[in-house]
C-alpha cells in the first residue's frame, strides 16, 4: 500500500518536472518541428520579401534601405537587439515599426503625411521589412539599455501598463501574463513574456492564424481581450478594440518586455501555434 | 395648375422646414464621433479605470492597495443590482448560450465561462484557470451567491481574476440570472 503511495506520487512528480519542462519550453506541435527540420518555415518568406524591398524599394528621391545602411544590412547587425530605443534624430523612443516608418519618411523621401503610403507601410512593407532587420541580429543578445531618460521614462510606464487592471473584463497584462502564466485560457497556454525571455523569437510566424507578426502586433491585438470603450461597452456601437500602431504605450510595453528578455538569444522568425 | 404648384411649394417647405430638426439632431452625435481620433479613444478608454481597479493595479494583482478588504468588499457589495424575478432565471437555454454556446464549442463573447472554467463535459476546450464547474448546482450553494460572484466577484474577492461582467454591464442582471438558472438546474449537463 505504502509502495503504491510513494509509486503514485514518485509518477506525479515527474508528470509535474516534466509538464513544466514542456510549458517552459514553449510548446511546439510536431509537424512545425518537421517543417523546421526540412527548412520550411513560412517566415522565411517575410525575411526573404523583407531583403528585396531592402534592396529594391526605392523612395521618391531615389534612395533605398541599402543607400544607408549597406549592402545585405552590414551597418544593421545587432540593430534589433537594442531596440526599442531612443533616437536622436526622431527625438523619440522607437521601436522596429515606427523606426523603419521614420526612416522612410525622413530619409527615403516618402511624404508623412500621405495616408496612401502610410496605409501600404503598415500593411504591407512593415512586416517584411521588421522580419528581415530582425534576423540580422540572429545568434546575438537581447541587449536593451536605458541609457537615456526618454528610456527611462518609457521604461516606467511600460511597468505601469503591464499591471494596470483597466476595461470590462478588469484586465492587465500581468493578469494572464504573470499571474496566470503557465496556464491555460482554454487550450491555449499563457506565457509569460516577462520571465521567459520570449521576445528572441519576435517577429514570429503564428500557425493558427496563418500570420506573421511583430510584437506591436502581438501586444495591439492583445487590448482586444480587454473590452475597451469609451463610454458603456457594447460589441457593435463602443468598443475600442485595439490602440492605433506607433504609439506610446504599445512602444512602452515592448520596452518593458524586451528588457526584461535581457540576454535571450534571438531566434527569429519564431515559429508558434 | 397654379393652385397644384402652389400646395405642392407649401407642402414642400412645410416638409423642409419639419426635416431640418431632425436632420441636425441625426447630424450632431455623428460630428462629435468623428472628432475624436482612434489614439484619443484608446487614450480615454484607457482613463476610465475605475479606483477599484487601480487598487488592484500594484504588482501583486491579487491585493488591493489603499483601500481595506472589508471596505472593498462592502462597496462592491453595494454595487449589485437584482434583477426583479429574482436571482434564479426562467430562460435556462439563453443561460446555457451565454455561459458557453455548445453549438459553438462553447464559445460566447460576453459570458465566456469555459475560457477559465470547464463545465459540460463535451466542452473539452476549457480553460484550468478558474475551478471545474462541473457537478457545481449539487454542492448546495445559495444562488444569491452564484449571482454575486458573477454580477461582481470582488465584492466576494477584491482584486480577483474573474472579470466583474455585471459592474461593467457587460452581462445584464436579467442574463446573468438566466446564467444562475442553468448552473444549478439538475436537469443541466453540468450537474448530470
Amino acid at each position: 500500500m505504502r509502495r503504491k503511495a510513494i509509486l503514485a506520487t514518485a509518477v506525479i512528480a515527474g508528470g509535474a518536472v516534466l509538464g513544466t519542462f514542456a510549458v517552459a519550453k514553449e510548446q511546439l506541435p510536431t509537424h512545425l518541428k518537421e517543417l523546421l527540420e526540412l527548412g520550411m518555415h513560412p517566415g522565411h518568406v517575410f525575411a526573404d520579401e523583407g531583403n528585396d524591398y531592402y534592396h529594391n524599394l526605392k523612395g521618391p528621391n531615389g534612395k533605398t534601405c541599402a543607400s544607408c545602411h549597406g549592402q545585405d544590412g552590414a551597418k544593421l547587425v545587432g540593430a534589433y537587439a537594442k531596440m526599442p530605443r531612443y533616437y536622436k534624430d526622431i527625438d523619440k523612443v522607437a521601436d522596429i515599426d515606427l523606426r523603419i516608418l521614420s526612416c522612410m519618411t525622413k530619409y527615403m523621401g516618402f511624404d508623412p503625411k500621405d495616408k496612401k503610403f502610410k496605409k501600404k507601410y503598415t500593411k504591407k512593407l512593415r512586416v517584411p521589412l521588421a522580419t528581415y532587420v530582425a534576423t540580422l541580429s540572429n545568434g546575438m543578445e537581447i541587449s536593451v539599455k536605458l541609457d537615456d531618460p526618454q528610456e527611462k521614462e518609457m521604461y516606467e510606464y511600460g511597468k505601469k501598463l503591464w499591471f494596470m487592471r483597466v476595461g470590462g473584463r478588469d484586465f492587465s497584462c500581468g493578469i494572464c501574463h504573470t499571474v496566470l502564466a503557465g496556464q491555460r485560457i482554454r487550450l491555449q497556454g499563457l506565457p509569460n513574456p516577462v520571465k521567459q525571455k520570449s521576445y528572441n523569437h519576435w517577429p514570429a510566424y503564428r500557425f493558427g492564424s496563418d500570420k506573421m507578426w511583430t510584437m506591436e502586433d502581438r501586444v495591439r491585438s492583445c487590448f482586444k481581450a480587454y473590452l475597451l470603450s469609451v463610454n458603456q461597452w457594447d460589441p457593435k456601437k463602443d468598443w475600442v478594440k485595439k490602440p492605433p500602431p506607433y504609439v506610446k504605450e504599445v512602444i512602452a510595453l515592448e520596452l518593458f518586455m524586451k528588457h526584461a528578455s535581457n540576454g535571450g538569444v534571438i531566434e527569429v522568425p519564431g515559429l508558434l501555434r | 395648375m397654379k393652385k397644384f404648384l402652389m400646395i405642392g411649394s407649401v407642402l414642400g417647405a412645410g416638409l423642409i422646414v419639419a426635416c431640418q430638426p431632425a436632420a441636425e439632431k441625426a447630424e450632431a452625435p455623428k460630428a462629435e464621433k468623428k472628432k475624436l481620433s482612434k489614439y484619443e479613444k484608446f487614450k480615454m478608454a484607457l482613463a476610465k479605470q475605475d479606483k477599484y481597479q487601480k487598487a488592484c493595479s500594484n504588482p501583486k494583482q491579487l491585493v488591493p492597495e489603499g483601500i481595506d478588504i472589508k471596505t472593498f468588499k462592502k462597496e462592491m457589495l453595494a454595487t449589485v443590482k437584482f434583477p426583479e424575478g429574482g436571482v434564479v432565471g426562467k430562460n435556462i437555454k439563453r443561460g446555457e448560450k451565454l455561459f458557453g454556446d455548445p453549438k459553438k464549442g462553447g464559445k460566447s463573447r460576453r459570458g465566456n465561462c469555459y475560457a477559465c472554467h470547464c463545465g459540460d463535459p463535451k466542452i473539452i476546450a476549457c480553460g484550468n484557470i478558474g475551478p471545474t464547474l462541473r457537478g457545481y448546482g449539487n454542492k448546495g450553494i445559495d444562488p444569491k451567491d452564484t449571482y454575486i460572484r458573477i454580477y461582481n466577484s470582488w465584492a466576494v474577492q477584491p482584486c480577483s481574476v474573474m472579470p466583474r461582467l455585471g459592474y461593467h454591464g457587460i452581462l445584464k442582471p436579467e442574463e446573468i440570472a438566466d446564467i444562475v438558472a442553468y448552473m444549478h438546474d439538475p436537469n443541466s449537463p453540468l450537474n448530470k
